[in-house]
């Protein structure tokens, strides 16, 4: 068996098993805990599929600092005290899941892309290496979207701070 | 090498997890944390399709996808912090006010 199947099967198994701590640890930090374990294992996928800049932002920004995010506002906020789940939208949500599945896999097995080919061939690929490739995609073709992403990040920053703010009421005249 | 049906289905299973995610639990943290199962399970997806047409655009898009995401982390937590020290409560089932 070759290294790739391995890592394939290893990865994915784990990624599935953890992805499902997350959706039913009743302890809110153990989920975390398994969304850190679905993220390295997603960036490990990254990496056998030869996605390697990918793989190694999935690490830095996912499984590093949205996940500090979350460990930050988990330890100020307190305990939740109610069900883990609730049993009607559980009997629910198992067919409409199913459903939702089979028609993702129809149309991504038999989709009407399946003739299309991508810019590059492989060879290009593999002469110029992956993080070459996407860097120059990023910054020729979608360099306005880069603009616009950063954008983005600036205003969610601004827009949290301002959220998340405390009011502080400060009068001057009661001193 | 593996195939990419292979990585579609892992995608779909994880996008299908993650929405039950949302859809059963009761605390909004959860729920966020739900919505970072299904946004992996894009990325995934965008990877896999990817090595079978030989193109990097979908990377390009998994890049903004982690930007978005990052975004969507920074604004929901913060807006989850605003609601609790509103309300003391962070159960979805008390968050009624526009209810009619």
């Amino acid at each position: 068996m070759e290294l790739n199947n391995v890592a394939f099967w290893v990865f994915s198994t784990l990624a599935v098993l953890s992805a499902i701590g997350v959706v039913f640890f009743r302890n809110i930090v153990y989920a975390v805990l398994s969304l850190i374990s679905t993220l390295i294992m997603v960036s490990g996928l990254f990496f056998t599929m030869g996605a390697e800049l990918i793989g190694a932002l999935q690490i830095i920004i996912y499984a590093v600092a949205i996940v500090v995010f979350y460990v930050l506002v988990i330890s100020t906020v307190p305990e939740f005290k109610g069900p883990t789940v609730d049993a009607g939208y559980m009997l629910m949500s198992i067919p409409v899941g199913f459903l939702i599945f089979i028609e993702l896999a129809y149309v991504s097995i038999y989709g009407a892309w399946k003739s299309n080919t991508g810019m590059f061939t492989p060879e290009i690929v593999d002469k110029m290496g992956n993080v070459k490739a996407v860097a120059s995609m990023l910054f020729t073709k979608y360099l306005f979207p880069f603009e616009v992403a950063s954008v983005i990040l600036l205003v969610a920053m601004i827009g949290a701070i301002i959220i998340g703010r405390k009011e502080h009421v400060i009068d001057e005249e009661a001193k | 090498m593996v195939p990419y049906e292979y990585y579609v289905a892992l995608s779909g299973l994880l996008m299908v997890l993650g929405l039950i995610g949302i859809i059963i639990r009761k605390n909004i943290i959860a729920m966020l944390l739900s919505t970072e199962l299904m946004l992996n399970a894009v990325n995934i997806a965008f990877v896999a399709f990817d090595t079978k047409l030989a193109d990097v655009s979908g990377q390009v898009f998994v890049f903004f996808i982690l930007t978005i995401a990052a975004a969507e982390a920074a604004v929901g937590l913060g807006l989850i912090m605003a609601i609790y020290r509103l309300r003391k409560d962070v159960d979805v089932n008390t968050l009624t006010e526009l209810k009619l």
